[in-house]
């Protein structure tokens, strides 16, 4: 292949093609819209030959997760129902009537999960196609995992919990304070905004408080596992997930609609 | 092996790497591949060129779908499959044995692996464990190609 009347050298092809991707990863990194519409478009293109990889993948580990997280669902269905009759128990003694159920979920596979990215965002195969739309909660095994932060008619992308630019306001259950959660790119959940003067405690349970249509309330987080120095009046506690974050395959996306898809 | 075999190799890959998602990150099949292409006796340097870019669009893609860093993957594989022709044409031509394929691509595997690493932002023990884990898969594959260059080569017969 000449060029310029000479042959071509393949490691001047090598120097080219090093200029060629850093200047490209420059501009992805500078103009993040022109990324997401090649990513978006590339995964467009790939989700049809991928199919049969995807299918295959989400078999196996149904499968191989079905007697554990079974024994898991029952344990956490027998938990729902104690608390369940309870909260039925005290409404019947304030003589307040049962609201109507109306809260639904659309179950979603998790397509893509960058590991430069990986304590920030992931993508699933929902989009607004299936009812998913910007904010809404994205729970897995039932707790909270993140929110939908970017909608495409037939994908999503969904910011985590971990994320450093994820804030939530929450409460915790044992005492009904209110606080907010936040991530830290690299794992971590804290819970923030709780006054000094205020007795919590390790193994305390955190939800999510009423915040907007898309997050209802009430949805377990995670758990308190260590509460940090004083800080201006306030104190910071380490949270443990709930949920497992480095094991999403399959996630649910609140709706808000009549019924479960 | 022709260039037309690559984007079947690159969907390889790609079909490995959505199995093992969330387990593992998979070896690089394409850049073996290529590199192998590009070494194999009777490569010109024609063919040798068509390969590096063969490499930047290949990481290109992979890029676009598995890493957010759209341009890493393409600079790093067009510039280490031309950096291995640079060192192979240096290398005396009785040198240039199966054994000296299989350091250049050992090398290239780890370059490749190494470079992404330090653009990982999980937390650094798990980082490692990942790129080990990588690296490990990868040896059988390097043997393999490293056979499939003996097969080739002259010194088999």
């Amino acid at each position: 292949m000449p060029f310029l009347g000479k042959e071509q050298r393949p490691w001047l092809g090598g120097a080219i093609s090093v200029l060629a991707g850093t200047g490209i990863l420059f501009f992805m990194i500078y103009m993040p819209a022109a990324r997401h519409f090649a990513v978006e478009s590339v995964n467009a293109v790939l989700s049809y030959p991928e199919k049969p990889a995807l299918y295959v993948r989400n078999l196996v580990q149904l499968s191989g997760n079905w007697v554990l997280e079974r024994a898991s669902l029952n344990e956490r269905v027998e938990q729902l129902e104690l608390r369940s009759q309870s909260l039925a128990e005290a409404l019947q003694r304030a003589g307040v009537r049962e609201p109507a159920q109306r809260e639904s979920y659309v179950r979603a596979v998790v397509t893509l999960r960058y590991p430069q990215d990986w304590w920030q965002e992931f993508r699933i195969d929902k989009g607004s196609r299936d009812g998913v739309a910007e904010n809404a909660a994205v729970t897995s095994e039932g707790y909270l995992v993140g929110r939908v932060a970017r909608v495409g008619e037939s994908y999503a992308w969904v910011e985590l919990i971990t994320s450093s630019s994820f804030l939530l306001a929450v409460a915790v259950d044992q005492t009904r304070d209110l606080g907010v959660v936040n991530g830290d790119d690299f794992g971590h959940l804290k819970l923030l905004y709780i006054p000094e003067e205020r007795g919590l405690k390790r193994g305390m349970t955190i939800s999510t408080s009423l915040m907007s249509d898309m997050i209802p309330p009430g949805l377990p987080i995670g758990t308190i596992i260590d509460i940090d120095e004083n800080r201006e009046g306030y104190r910071e506690m380490r949270l443990s997930a709930g949920a497992h974050l480095t094991q999403l395959y399959n996630v649910e996306v609140f709706t808000g609609k009549g019924r479960t898809k | 092996m022709t260039l037309a075999a690559l984007p079947v190799i690159w969907l390889t890959q790609d079909f490995a790497q959505l199995l093992m998602m969330g387990i593992c990150i998979v070896p690089d099949l394409f850049l073996l591949s290529v590199l192998f292409m590009a070494l194999a006796p009777g490569a010109s340097r024609d063919r040798q060129t068509k390969l590096v870019w063969a490499a930047f669009l290949g990481g290109l893609i992979w890029d676009l779908r598995w890493t957010n860093l759209p341009g890493l993957s393409a600079a790093v594989g067009g510039g280490v499959i031309g950096l291995a022709c640079f060192i192979w044409y240096k290398t005396p031509p009785q040198g240039r044995g199966t054994a000296v394929f299989t350091a250049i691509a050992a090398i290239c595997e780890l370059l490749y692996a190494g470079i992404h690493f330090f653009f990982w932002t999980i937390p650094s023990q798990t980082a490692i464990r990942q790129l080990m884990v990588q690296q490990l898969i990868a040896v059988p594959v390097i043997i393999f190609f490293s056979w499939l260059f003996w097969k080739v080569s002259p010194d088999n017969g």
